[in-house]
C-alpha cells in the first residue's frame, strides 16, 4: 500500500493533479488546463514537470513546424509580386530608362525576363505574355496548400517570402500513481508561507497547511560583516603574546635615523641606511638626551669591552627622518624609558622598506617584535620563547640557524618546517648587544625577536601574492572562513 | 647579500669530504643555500663574514666544523724585498693602501673563479661598490719593482684591461664598461689614482680598472695584490681575506714594504674572555676546555689560561671582521657547540600583559564596524596626491608627508585620509556583487604626527545620506562619542548631502559623511552611488599623546 506521505506536493501541484484526475483518460493541453486553474500555460508546464518527476503524470512534447508568410511575403500576397506589379505598370512596351525609375524595377525586371514575360531590344521592353507563375500561386494560396513540395518551399524561403516556425505543444496525461493519489483525496486548501502573529496567538495555525520546504535546496548565500582575515591573524598573535605576559607597544611611523639606526648600533655607512633601501623624509629631529653615549659606543665602544665601529659618528646624520624600517626602534625606546627589570613588550606594526611591489615584496608590511629584559636571561631562554610562540602559532618543528643583525649577538634565524615547502625562514632573533643596551643604563640581558607577519599569513592562508592582503578582492575576504585563520 | 657560487669538486677537494656532508654543515655555520646544482652550490652568507665569500674560506670553516682540521691557521710570511711608495698627493684622494705578493699559485679554473667571486663580493660588501675598498690582482712577473702609488693627470694614458690600445684615463671613464660603471667615484677629482712600476708601466687605475699588462691567466704563477680605499680597517681586512684565501688555495705569501710599513700582517688579535660570562649568555655550563674545543672548531686559536681558572685566551684570526666584543666570541662558542643543542627553556619572568590603549580602541572600532555589516580592508598607507586630493576634489593638505625618493609616483606620500583608499578598492572590485560595504582603520600622518582614523563606505543603487547617518549614529553610540552634526562643505561630497561631525567634548570637527560627489565617483571609475564617512579617532577615543 502506497503512503500518501511519500509525495511532498505543493498546492499548485495538487490542484493540477486534481484537474487531470477529473478526466483521467484524456491528453490535456496546458492552455486548457491553464484556463481551468487560472494559471498561465508556462506555469502549468512547470507544475506538470514537478508531478512528472514524481511519476504522477506524463508529458508528451510535440514539435510541429508550420509555414507562414514573412512581412515581405504578406505585402506581395496583397499587392502582387514585384514582377507582376511592374508588368501591370505599363502598356505593351516601355523604354528601359523609363521603367528603371519604378521603385520595384531592380527586382522586377530580372524576374520578368527570367519568367519570359518580356523581351528587351535596343533599350525597349516589350510584353509577351504573363501567365500566373507558380510562385505567385503558391504565395497567394499558402493557407490552402499546406503541403507545399519541399523544393517549392525552399524557393519561397530563399526569396524571403515565407518562413518556417517551430511550435512546441504539450500533452499532459495522468499516470496510474497519480490516479491512485488523487483517489485518496487531495487537500486543496491555500498553503501558508509565513505565520502571522494573529495565527500564532489564536492557535489557528494548527488548522492551517504550512508549506513544506525542500530542505535540500541550497539557500541564497549571505555574508557577515567581517574583520579582515589578516587582521584576525594579527589579533591571534597579539592574544598569544598578551597571554604570555607581554605588554603591547605602539608608536610613530616617522622615526629619526637615531632611533631607527644609530641606537641599534647600525654603522652610519651601513647600506640599509642608504636611499635605495629606506624611505627618507624631509625634516629632522634632535637626538634625545644621552645621545653622546651612543656616539661613544659607535666610535670606540664607550664603557663596554667593544671596539665600536671606529671612525667618526656624525650627530647630523642621526637627525634625519625615515619611515620606520622595523619596529625594533620602538623596542629600544621602550628600554631607554624602562630600565628596571623585568620588562616584556611586543609590537605588531607596519614597517616600510624601499622595495618595488611584486608577488612576494611590498614596500610596507607588518612586523612582529618581542623583547624580554630580566636578570639572568640567556640565549637558551630566547629559544624557549621562540619555540613556545611558534608552537602556539601552529608550527611544531622549529630549528635555529646562525644569523647576523647589527644589534644582536648571538643572532639566529628561526626556521619552521612546513609540509611541502621544507624549512622556511620566519624571522630573526638574538640578544641585544651591549652596544645597544649600555647607553641607556640597561645592565641585564634583553632577548629580542622579530617576525615577518605577512610571511606567516602567506603560509597560513595559502597565498601566492602578498598584494592580496592589501588590495583585496572583496569576494576573497567575504568567503574566507573565520576558522581558517583561527589556529588549528 | 651577495650569492657565492661554490664549485662542488673544488669544495670537496678542499674539505676532504663529500657533498652530502658539506650540505649538512652549511646551514649550521650560517649559510642560506639558494640553489643546489650538479656542479655547484649557490649560497649566501651574512655580511659580517666576508671571509666566507670564497670557496677556500668556506672550506676552512667546514673543515673546522667537521673536526678534520681545527684551531687557527698559521701563516708564515717571508720578505719579498719589494717596496712600494705612496706619493703625498694620494693622501687626500684615496689614502689607504695594502699589498702583498703571492707566489707559486696553482691557478686552475676553479681557483680563478673563486678569486673573481671573492673580489666581486668584497667590492660590494666591504667596498660599498668599490668606493671604500677596491682590489687589483696582477701578474707579478710582467712588472718590475719598486712600485709607486700616486695621483696623475686624467690625460695620462695606458692600455686598460680587455682593450688593445692606449687611451687616456679620462677616456676610460667614457668608453670602458668598467670606467662607465664606476666613473662617479673619481670623476670629480682633479687627479686620478694610479699604480706604476719602475719603468712607469701602469698596473692599475684604482678603483676603476687594471692595465692589460698585468692580466691574470691560468698560466699565471705569481701574483701582486693591491688594495686601495678610503677606510683603513676595511682595506686591511680585504687584504687579509684575500691573502689567507690564496694561501688556502696553495699560494705562498710574501710581504712588501710600503714606505716603512711591512705588510700584510696576518697575525691574530688576542682577547681574554670569561667562561662564566659566556655560560651566562648562552645558558650553558661549559668548562673552559669545552669552550676551547668549540672555539677551535670555529677556527679560533684558544687556550685555557692556566693562571686564571675562569678565563680563556682567544686568538682571533686576521680575517674575522666581526669580533668587536666578547659576546661576538660567545656567539661562535654557541655555533661551535651547536645552536640546536643549546637547551631551550622558558624563564620565570613574572609580568602582566597589557594591551596598548590605541590597539584596544581600534579593536573595538573593528568590532563595531563588522557588526554593522561592513567588511574590513587593509590598504597600503603609501599613496599619491592624485588619489588623496585631486580625485577627491579636495585641496592639497599642507601637512602631507612626502617620501623624498619614492620608487613610483603611485606611492609617494603617506595617506592623510583612509576614505580615498576605500574608493580605490571599489574600483578594483567593480565587477563584484553589490552591495559592497567596506571599512578600514589605521594610521594616517598629518604634520609629521601619526594619527588613527576610521573610514566606512557603502556602494549600491540605493546608497544614500540617510544610510550613512544611521551608521554614524550607531558607531558613535557604540564607541561612546558624543557628537552633533552640521551641514558640511567637503567638496568630495554632493552639496546638500554632506555633513560634518562635531565632537561635543572639544567642539572640533572630527569627521565628514554624506554621498560622494558624482565627479569623484567618475574619477575613481565607480558607476554606482557611494555613501561614506571618515572619522578621526586620535584625541576622541583616547588622548593624542597616547602614542609612544
Amino acid at each position: 500500500m502506497m503512503s500518501p506521505m511519500r509525495y511532498e506536493l505543493s498546492l499548485n501541484e495538487k490542484r493540477l493533479l486534481a484537474a487531470l484526475a477529473e478526466l483521467p483518460n484524456e491528453q490535456h493541453d496546458p492552455v486548457d488546463l491553464g484556463n481551468k486553474l487560472s494559471s498561465p500555460p508556462e506555469s502549468v508546464i512547470q507544475y506538470a514537470n514537478l508531478l512528472s518527476s514524481k511519476g504522477l503524470c506524463t508529458i508528451e512534447r510535440i514539435v510541429s513546424i508550420s509555414v507562414v508568410r514573412t512581412e515581405e511575403g504578406e505585402l506581395y500576397a496583397r499587392y502582387g509580386l514585384p514582377e507582376r506589379q511592374l508588368y501591370n505598370s505599363f502598356d505593351t512596351s516601355i523604354e528601359m530608362n523609363q521603367l528603371n525609375r519604378h521603385p520595384l524595377a531592380r527586382i522586377g525586371i530580372g524576374w520578368m525576363r527570367r519568367l519570359g514575360w518580356i523581351t528587351i531590344q535596343d533599350g525597349v521592353i516589350t510584353k509577351t505574355d504573363a501567365p500566373p507563375s507558380d510562385l505567385e500561386q503558391g504565395l497567394l494560396r499558402l493557407h490552402e496548400h499546406l503541403n507545399l513540395s519541399e523544393h517549392f518551399k525552399r524557393r519561397l524561403i530563399k526569396r524571403g517570402l515565407i518562413q518556417e516556425i517551430e511550435t512546441i505543444s504539450y500533452k499532459i496525461h495522468i499516470s496510474p500513481d497519480g490516479q491512485n493519489l488523487a483517489a485518496q483525496g487531495l487537500d486543496l486548501r491555500e498553503e501558508l508561507g509565513t505565520l502571522t502573529s494573529e495565527q500564532i496567538i489564536s492557535g489557528s495555525w494548527k488548522e492551517l497547511p504550512l508549506r513544506k520546504y525542500d530542505v535540500t535546496k541550497p539557500p541564497k548565500r549571505i555574508f557577515p560583516g567581517k574583520i579582515h582575515p589578516y587582521q584576525q591573524l594579527i589579533d591571534e598573535m597579539r592574544h598569544i603574546l598578551l597571554s604570555m605576559g607581554f605588554t603591547e607597544l605602539h608608536g610613530d611611523v616617522i622615526q629619526s635615523a637615531f632611533w631607527n639606526f644609530d641606537a641599534l648600533f647600525q654603522p652610519q655607512d651601513h647600506p640599509a641606511r642608504e636611499m635605495q633601501d629606506t624611505f627618507h623624509l624631509a625634516g629632522s629631529r634632535s637626538p634625545p638626551d644621552g645621545w653622546e653615549q651612543v656616539r661613544d659606543i659607535h666610535e670606540h665602544g664607550g664603557q663596554t669591552s667593544s671596539t665600536g665601529w671606529g671612525g667618526h659618528w656624525d650627530p647630523e646624520v642621526s637627525k634625519g627622518l625615515v619611515l620606520r624600517t622595523h619596529t625594533t626602534c620602538l623596542s629600544v625606546q621602550t628600554l631607554a624609558k624602562n630600565r628596571v627589570p623585568p620588562q616584556k613588550a611586543f609590537c605588531i606594526g607596519r614597517v616600510y622598506r624601499r622595495e618595488a611591489i611584486d608577488p612576494t615584496h611590498t614596500p610596507e608590511f607588518e612586523q612582529l617584535e618581542g623583547i624580554v629584559m630580566d636578570e639572568g636571561l640567556t640565549f637558551g631562554h630566547l629559544m624557549g620563547y621562540l619555540r613556545e610562540f611558534y608552537t602556539r602559532m601552529g608550527f611544531e618543528s622549529v630549528r635555529f640557524r646562525p644569523a647576523y643583525f647589527p644589534y644582536t649577538e648571538p643572532s639566529v634565524e628561526p626556521e619552521v618546517y612546513v609540509e611541502g615547502l621544507g624549512w622556511v625562514e620566519l624571522g630573526g632573533a638574538g640578544v641585544f648587544r651591549e652596544e645597544v643596551t649600555a647607553p641607556w643604563g640597561v645592565s641585564c640581558p634583553v632577548l629580542a625577536w622579530g617576525l615577518g607577519v605577512s610571511r606567516v599569513a602567506m603560509l597560513r592562508m595559502n597565498l601566492r601574492d602578498l598584494r592580496e592582503l592589501y588590495q583585496s578582492d572583496i569576494d576573497w575576504v567575504k568567503s574566507y572562513p573565520l576558522i581558517s585563520t583561527g589556529g588549528l | 647579500m651577495p650569492i657565492i657560487s661554490l664549485s662542488n669538486t673544488y669544495l670537496e677537494r678542499l674539505c676532504g669530504t663529500d657533498k652530502k656532508a658539506i650540505l649538512s654543515v652549511l646551514p649550521k655555520i650560517g649559510s642560506d643555500i639558494e640553489r643546489i646544482e650538479d656542479n655547484h652550490i649557490d649560497t649566501e652568507f651574512f655580511p659580517n663574514r666576508p671571509d666566507l665569500y670564497s670557496t677556500e674560506g668556506v672550506a676552512r670553516a667546514i673543515r673546522g666544523y667537521l673536526g678534520t682540521e681545527t684551531g687557527e691557521e698559521i701563516y708564515t710570511i717571508t720578505d719579498s724585498g719589494i717596496t712600494f711608495s705612496l706619493d703625498e698627493n694620494i693622501r687626500t684622494i684615496r689614502p689607504y693602501f695594502g699589498t702583498a705578493v703571492i707566489r707559486d699559485i696553482n691557478f686552475d679554473n676553479d681557483a680563478i673563479l673563486s678569486l673573481m667571486g671573492l673580489q666581486e663580493a668584497l667590492h660590494w660588501v666591504l667596498g660599498r661598490g668599490r668606493k671604500k675598498v677596491s682590489i687589483g690582482v696582477h701578474n707579478f712577473d710582467s712588472v718590475t719593482p719598486p712600485f709607486f702609488y700616486h695621483a696623475v693627470s686624467p690625460d695620462t694614458s695606458f692600455v686598460p684591461l680587455d682593450m688593445d690600445e692606449e687611451i687616456t684615463m679620462r677616456e676610460i671613464l667614457e668608453i670602458h664598461p668598467k670606467g662607465r660603471d664606476y666613473a662617479h667615484i673619481v670623476s670629480h677629482l682633479e687627479k686620478f689614482p694610479i699604480i706604476t712600476d719602475a719603468h712607469d708601466q701602469v698596473l692599475s687605475f684604482p678603483p676603476i680598472i687594471n692595465g692589460e699588462l698585468t692580466k691574470v691567466t691560468e698560466e699565471t704563477k705569481n701574483l701582486l695584490l693591491d688594495v686601495t680605499g678610503t677606510d683603513q680597517r676595511a682595506v686591511i681586512l680585504a687584504l687579509n681575506i684575500l691573502c689567507t684565501s690564496l694561501i688556502s688555495a696553495g699560494g705562498r705569501c710574501e710581504g712588501v714594504r710600503v714606505d716603512d710599513v711591512f705588510m700584510p700582517d696576518l697575525s691574530p688579535s688576542v682577547r681574554s674572555v670569561s667562561v662564566a660570562e659566556c655560560n651566562a649568555l648562552l645558558g650553558l655550563s661549559l668548562t673552559p676546555k669545552d669552550m676551547v674545543v668549540a672555539l677551535e672548531k670555529m677556527r679560533f686559536g684558544a687556550e685555557h689560561n692556566p693562571e686564571c681558572e675562569e678565563r680563556v685566551l682567544v686568538r682571533v684570526p686576521c680575517y674575522r671582521a666581526d669580533i668587536m666584543h666578547d659576546w661576538d666570541i660567545f656567539e661562535d662558542v654557541g655555533i661551535g657547540y651547536g645552536l640546536d643543542t643549546i637547551p631551550a627553556s622558558l624563564p620565570h619572568v613574572a609580568t602582566i600583559g597589557v594591551e596598548h590603549p590605541i590597539m584596544r580602541a581600534l579593536s573595538r572600532v573593528r568590532m563595531a564596524c563588522a557588526g554593522l555589516g561592513y567588511i574590513e580592508v587593509m590598504p597600503f598607507t603609501l599613496t599619491n596626491t592624485r588619489i588623496l586630493f585631486d580625485a577627491m576634489q579636495r585641496p592639497h593638505h599642507p601637512g602631507t608627508l612626502s617620501i623624498l625618493h619614492p620608487i613610483r609616483e603611485e606611492q609617494s606620500v603617506f595617506r592623510t585620509d583612509i576614505l580615498p583608499s576605500l574608493l580605490d578598492l571599489f574600483r578594483i572590485n567593480k565587477r563584484r556583487e553589490l552591495p559592497q560595504r567596506l571599512f578600514s582603520t589605521g594610521d594616517v600622518v598629518l604634520h609629521e604626527v601619526t594619527l588613527q582614523k576610521v573610514a566606512l563606505a557603502s556602494t549600491h543603487p540605493g546608497a544614500d545620506f540617510s544610510e550613512m547617518y544611521a551608521v554614524i549614529a550607531s558607531l558613535c553610540h557604540e564607541l561612546g562619542i558624543a557628537y552633533t552634526v552640521q551641514e558640511g562643505s567637503d567638496p568630495a561630497f554632493i552639496p546638500g548631502r554632506a555633513a560634518d561631525i562635531v565632537h561635543t567634548d572639544t567642539g572640533t570637527v572630527i569627521g565628514q559623511f554624506g554621498e560622494i560627489h558624482p565627479d569623484v565617483l567618475r574619477a575613481f571609475d565607480i558607476d554606482q552611488p557611494v555613501a561614506a564617512v571618515e572619522l578621526t579617532l586620535s584625541g576622541v577615543l583616547y588622548p593624542l599623546e597616547e602614542a609612544l
